[in-house]
Order: structure tokens, then sequence, then C-alpha cells
């Protein structure tokens, strides 16, 4: 006979040895706290949200604004500033719509992408805030550049151009923000990807195996 | 009111609580683990409960809430250590006769199940607690077709572990 089949009819006499708990057991367990990996999500997701937004808005100070005015890049700074947190209030809307949608009730496949879903949205949030501040800098570097050469020409050119040695501090400068951004982004993609969602990645793609 | 679906839920989850700790036992390998897993998924029924309308049987709902939290929500534990008297499932029952052998095949199977990985595993405790291939498609959000072929496998999985 079939083995999973000799299992099943004898399936049912392992409940005699099962624990038996009481209504009383059981009606305290229903006021205790969750510890579900959604919740985890929920929470490492919204810091890293805040996190980056914050940092929008500290790095913007009284002298960012007063140098972005030499450049003459206040005003489209301004509307940078408004289109990017109208980015995010849309980003912050996506993830809190998907984390609505996860729900245990759900069939396993379905929780599953809902779940990762709500991760990528916050991932592509990141990918954005990291893109857009690097092409920002770019635009800010090149525009500096230009304003030093508009200068030049009226007074002592060494003043206003950058000799080789702040070439290489501003080279440097640059590189170490970035490696900054690139080491935070590997350390939440590490502490999510790497502890939280390992077991469910493996697990949707298994379930999804052979599915047309 | 409150009150009132505090105590339906309680007594019925009191009544059915076997199925949730058939699925902690396979899923964990401790004591604690089994009492932290039958912990989180009364909590996640619970908070689901408000949404169960009695359209499917109380039973079948918690196939579905209960294997979630096992497969997905509950974080494993890294103190889930792998005991021996765990495993140890009795399928005795009092009055039966006493058989040594059959007892002992059926320890081998259990434990080979649990073996298989997470998936497998559920797809082999809906199939055991006679859940139909419909209904075991619906819970896990696969096809039926898929769900057959995926059992077939198992079963041959299983029959290699048992018959090497």
């Amino acid at each position: 006979m079939d083995e999973l089949e000799f299992l099943k009819q004898n399936w049912k006499k392992q409940e005699e040895n099962l624990p038996k708990l009481s209504y009383d057991d059981i009606y305290k367990m229903i006021w205790k706290k969750s510890s579900s990996i959604v919740k985890w999500i929920f929470v490492i997701s919204i810091i890293e949200l805040l996190l980056s937004s914050l940092l929008n808005i500290f790095m913007a100070d009284s002298s960012y604004w007063e140098q972005m005015e030499q450049i003459h890049l206040k005003q489209a700074t301004i509307y940078i500033y408004i289109v990017s947190y109208l980015i995010t209030f849309y980003f912050i809307y996506c993830f809190y719509r998907n984390y609505r949608r996860i729900s245990s009730t759900d069939d396993a496949a379905t929780l599953m992408h809902n779940i990762l879903r709500t991760r990528r949205t916050v991932k592509t949030y990141i990918a954005y805030i990291l893109i857009s501040t690097g092409l920002y800098s770019v635009v800010i570097a090149y525009f500096t550049i230009q304003n030093h050469q508009v200068v030049e020409q009226v007074e002592d050119v060494s003043k206003y151009t950058f000799d080789t040695l702040q070439w290489v501090k501003f080279t440097v400068a640059g590189l170490i923000i970035l490696a900054i951004f690139l080491l935070a982004l590997w350390l939440f993609y590490r502490l999510i990807y790497g502890i939280l969602l390992k077991r469910l990645k493996k697990n949707y793609k298994e379930l999804k195996k052979l599915e047309i | 009111m409150k009150k009132e679906l505090e105590h339906e839920f309680v007594s019925n989850l009191e009544k059915h609580q076997n199925i949730v700790h058939k699925i902690c036992r396979m899923y964990t390998n401790d004591q604690d683990s089994h009492n932290d897993l039958f912990q989180e998924i009364t909590i996640q029924l619970w908070n689901a409960y408000p949404k169960f309308r009695g359209d499917s049987k109380f039973s079948t709902w918690m196939y579905r809430v209960a294997l979630n939290t096992a497969i997905t929500l509950y974080r494993k534990s890294k103190k889930d250590l792998h005991t021996q008297d765990y495993d140890e499932v009795s399928f005795k029952i009092k009055a039966e006769v006493y058989n040594d052998e059959i007892e002992q095949q059926l320890k081998l199977m259990y434990k080979a199940v649990k073996e298989l990985n997470d998936i497998d595993k559920a797809l082999v405790f809906l199939y055991l607690e006679d859940q139909s291939y419909k209904e075991i498609s619906d819970t896990l959000g696969i096809s039926e077709v898929n769900a057959r072929v995926k059992m077939n496998r198992i079963k041959k999985a299983l029959k290699n572990i048992i018959n090497p």
C-alpha cells in the first residue's frame, strides 16, 4: 500500500496525544502581541521611508539655499523639492495601500506575493532617492563649475578655480557620500532580505514552481 | 457584542485546537517553539476572525490562516532545536492492541514528512487531513493540476526516504 495512504489511515490516532489547552489558556492568548514578519517589515519600511525623507530635509539648511542662489539654482531647487515631496507622498500612499492588502485569510501564494510587493515599493523608493540624489548632485556640480568660469574672467583666476588638491577633496567627499549611501542600502537589504524574507522568497519560488 | 465575539471565537478554537497543534508539531522541533507558533496562530486567527463570515466551515478557514502563519508570517526562532523525544509522535490509542511494528513504521513515515520543505509539508498536511485537491489548491493559491503533480512527486520522494 501507498506509504502516505498508510499514514493517512492512522493520522487521527495522534490526536489522543496532542496537548489540550483550556478555554482560559486560549482566551489569554488572544490579547498577546503578534510578532509576525509583517509587523517587522512594516516597522523597518517606515524607518527607511522616514530616514530617506529626513535626509532630504536636513541637508537643505540655510547655507545650502544660499549656495543654490549663488549658482542660480534656487528657483529650480524649490520646484524639484515640490516634485520630490509629491513623489514621496505617492510612494507612502502605495506602501500603505500594499500593506493594507496583506491578509492572513488570503491563499498562501497571494499572501506571499502581497508581502513581497510591499517590500518592492520601499525598495523602489530607495532606488529613486539614490538615483535622483545622484543626478541632482551632478547637476549642482555642473552649475557650480559653470559659475566659477563666469567669474574667473573678471577677477583673479586662482581664487575661484579649483586647484588639484581641491579637485581631489571634492571627488573624495563625493565618493565618501556615495559609499555611505551604498553601505546604508546594503545594510537595509541584508537586514530585510537576509533575515526576514529569505524563507518567504524560497517558499514563494517553491509554490510557484510548475505554475503556468 | 465584543464579548460575544470573543466567547464565540475562543470556544470555536478550543473545539478545533487539534488542527493547530498538528500544524505546530509539523513545523517546529521543540515544545517552546510549538507553544510560540500556537500563540502566533491564535493571534492571527483572532485578528482575522471579524472577516470570517461563516461562508466556509470554521475548520476550513482555520487551515488557511494557520498554515499561512506557519509558512509565511511566523518568524522561526533560532532556538528551534531538533529534540529527539519531541519527534516521537505517538499514534497509539488506548483501546487498540499495541502493535510495535506498525507504530515504528508510522513514526518513520512521520519523520520523513517532517523533512520535506515548508510547502510540500503543507500539501501533505492538507492531504492527511482529508482535504480535496480543490481545497488544497484554494488554500495554497496554486492550480489543482499543480497540486496533483506536486503531490505525486512528494509521494515518490517519501517512498525513496522510507525505502532507500
